[in-house]
């Protein structure tokens, strides 16, 4: 290469300049032809609709049963759940979907969320979808956490401790059946050996 | 300092018969300078390292001796993340391997999977697949382009090309919502069906792009600075890329028709008329990175046929009809599926014991390979034709550390 170089100097040089000279040409034949920069801030994309960017939900749709959770890869979704009382009707969601859990906590993290809309199709109901907002942006990790369940804190304490009531009366309805049977089989013992054993 | 003396030690080639054995094809360039030789770092934030590459050169001069490429900076344990959640979440995960491609991944881990369990899927989405792999390819040839571009000392040929990067990009969007990471290829079929009016507007890009590609040629790849840049520099024979391991383009510019649409036709590609570029040191010697840079050129040409042909003969169907609705029952077994990503080969091995998550996931990097022979071609080349190299080479740090 240096040699080929060194004989045709001349002819390399002359090749250089032409060659650039192309090059050129196109380049300022792009000087009359229409931009095709957008200036940001001023002028925006419009996004397509099945664009995957924050992820949206509507609260009143979702029956709690966790299927979203279950199908992010990177556990961005945090649920929790409690069962409704026996006579309590939460509603339905639109499309007939019963609901029967408390949901108490519906947390998206959006600096965890890769955006791979793997959430998605699971919903029975639709609840989850995607927003068209990409500004997106905070300034704190805690603030991309998004809070989409409705209820205060106060009513989950409540509901917990309806919960906590509610379990005590069964355990303590399950005690007492258990005592009465333990009764029961001491007071008719059927084998000696058994109630040796229970003793 | 008595271990870095050492090491000079050590590295420092000994005057011999052994001498041009070690230093390949320019030893007596090498002879000719005398001097002692120093390390430079290259990396891991230089940036023409195309990421986070850290190459340790052992100079003499001007001229390399010895090149280590350090690895690992952007390891993010993908093969062990695949082994502990479901087949159909590892998808996003391998859209981050090759950041570039992200569709010819999702494509490549499908067709494991689907291998595995034995799901055949329609015509539609095999053509579909084919559509999205060709434009990947002409978007990730287009980056390459440009980097290399960019590399050896040229900006405008990178906003050429990101310019109708762009435009795939959209057409993309158009299709799944995502702009670079798509997750649109899944197991036994595709997230979406192509919106109503896709098909005009991928006709229109592929009449827009064809006549770009002269315009890259006018404006870079004749060039005469260009091709003193890259022309019988990084010469890579067939026999040293087949040692090596490389694949795709860099195997194709060392004058080698290795090909796996062809050899080994996945998804339907037997089915398509298209031509495997390969080198032929037009502008110096067969191999070199003028060589690697024009297969690129050529191939963005040729997936443009490839997606003309296929959007004609486009059959309807549902896409997600051989989608699986859970992933429970998992035939046993092991099976390697392999892909011509653009950048070469692009292989999942995929160990399967019957349970809902795969037992191992190995993949196949294709850029790594390529690395592992810029060691050889680059030794007596000059520090800026090292750039050079790197460029033609074509590598995504993303996919080299996994």
């Amino acid at each position: 290469m240096r040699t080929a170089l060194k004989e045709n100097y001349f002819k390399q040089i002359w090749k250089g300049i032409s060659t650039t000279l192309i090059g050129m040409s196109v380049t300022i034949g792009h000087l009359f032809k229409p931009s095709v920069t957008l200036q940001y801030p001023h002028e925006r994309w419009p996004m397509p609709e099945g664009a995957r960017l924050r992820i949206q939900m509507d609260f009143d749709e979702c029956t709690g049963c966790g299927a979203c959770a279950r199908a992010c890869p990177v556990d961005a979704i945090i649920i929790e759940v409690l069962k409704a009382q026996a006579g309590v009707d939460l509603g339905e969601t639109s499309n007939g979907t019963k609901k029967r859990l408390h949901v108490l906590k519906f947390d998206v993290d959006n600096a965890k969320c890769i955006y791979c809309g793997l959430c998605i199709p699971p919903c029975p109901t639709g609840a989850i979808h995607f927003d068209l907002d990409y500004e997106a942006m905070k300034l704190t990790r805690k603030e991309l956490i998004y809070h989409f369940s409705i209820m205060t804190s106060d009513e989950v304490e409540t509901l917990r401790e309806a919960d906590r009531e509610a379990k005590a009366k069964a355990a303590a309805a399950k005690a007492q059946a258990a005592a009465e049977k333990a009764k029961a089989a001491e007071s008719a013992p059927k084998k000696p050996n058994q109630s040796d054993s229970s003793s | 300092m008595e271990k870095e003396n050492l090491t000079m030690r050590e590295m420092d080639i000994p005057l011999g018969p052994d001498r041009s054995k070690l230093l390949g094809s320019r030893a007596a360039e090498v002879d000719i300078i005398e001097g002692d030789h120093m390390i430079l770092n290259m990396g891991p934030q230089h940036p023409s390292t195309h990421g986070v590459l850290r190459f340790e050169l052992l100079t003499d001069g001007e001229v390399v001796v010895k090149i280590t490429p350090h690895i690992g900076y952007l390891h993010r344990c993908f093969e062990k993340i695949a082994e502990s959640i479901p087949y159909n979440q590892v998808i996003p995960y391998t859209d981050r391997l090759d950041y570039l491609a992200s569709m010819n991944n999702n494509l490549g881990f499908a067709l494991a999977v689907e291998k595995i369990m034995g799901i055949e899927v329609n015509e539609r989405v095999q053509t579909i697949r084919v559509i999205m792999a060709e434009l990947n390819r002409i978007a990730s040839h287009l980056v390459s382009f440009g980097t290399y571009a960019l590399d050896t000392g040229a900006f405008t040929p990178f906003l050429y090309a990101f310019r109708e990067r762009e435009r795939i990009v959209d057409l993309f969007e158009d299709v799944c919502g995502a702009r670079l990471l798509y997750n649109y290829i899944w197991i036994g079929g595709l997230s979406h069906d192509l919106p109503p009016g896709w098909v005009e507007k991928c006709r229109d890009f592929c009449d827009y792009f064809l006549p770009n590609i002269d315009e890259y040629n006018n404006l870079y790849s004749f060039n005469q600075i260009f091709i003193d840049r890259s022309a019988d520099i990084g010469v890579m024979t067939a026999k040293q890329a087949i040692a090596y391991g490389a694949t795709g383009p860099n195997v194709r510019g060392s004058g080698l028709a290795w090909d796996l649409r062809k050899t080994e036709p996945y998804s339907g590609y037997e089915n398509y008329d298209f031509d495997v570029c390969i080198g032929t040191g037009e502008k110096g010697t067969v191999g070199d990175c003028w060589d690697r840079y024009m297969v690129r050129i050529r191939e963005m040409e040729q997936s443009t046929r490839i997606i003309r042909q296929a959007l004609d003969r486009l059959p309807e169907g549902d896409v997600k009809e051989a989608i699986p609705k859970n992933f429970r029952k998992i035939p046993e077994g092991e099976v390697y599926m392999r892909t011509e990503a653009p950048r070469g080969e692009l292989g999942y091995y995929v160990v399967s014991d019957g349970k809902q998550i795969p037992y191992r996931v190995k993949c196949r990097s294709n850029c790594f390979t390529s690395l592992s022979a810029i060691p050889e071609i680059g030794v007596g080349a000059m520090i800026a034709d090292i750039v050079s190299i790197l460029g033609s080479i074509d590598i995504v740090l993303g996919e080299v550390d996994r």
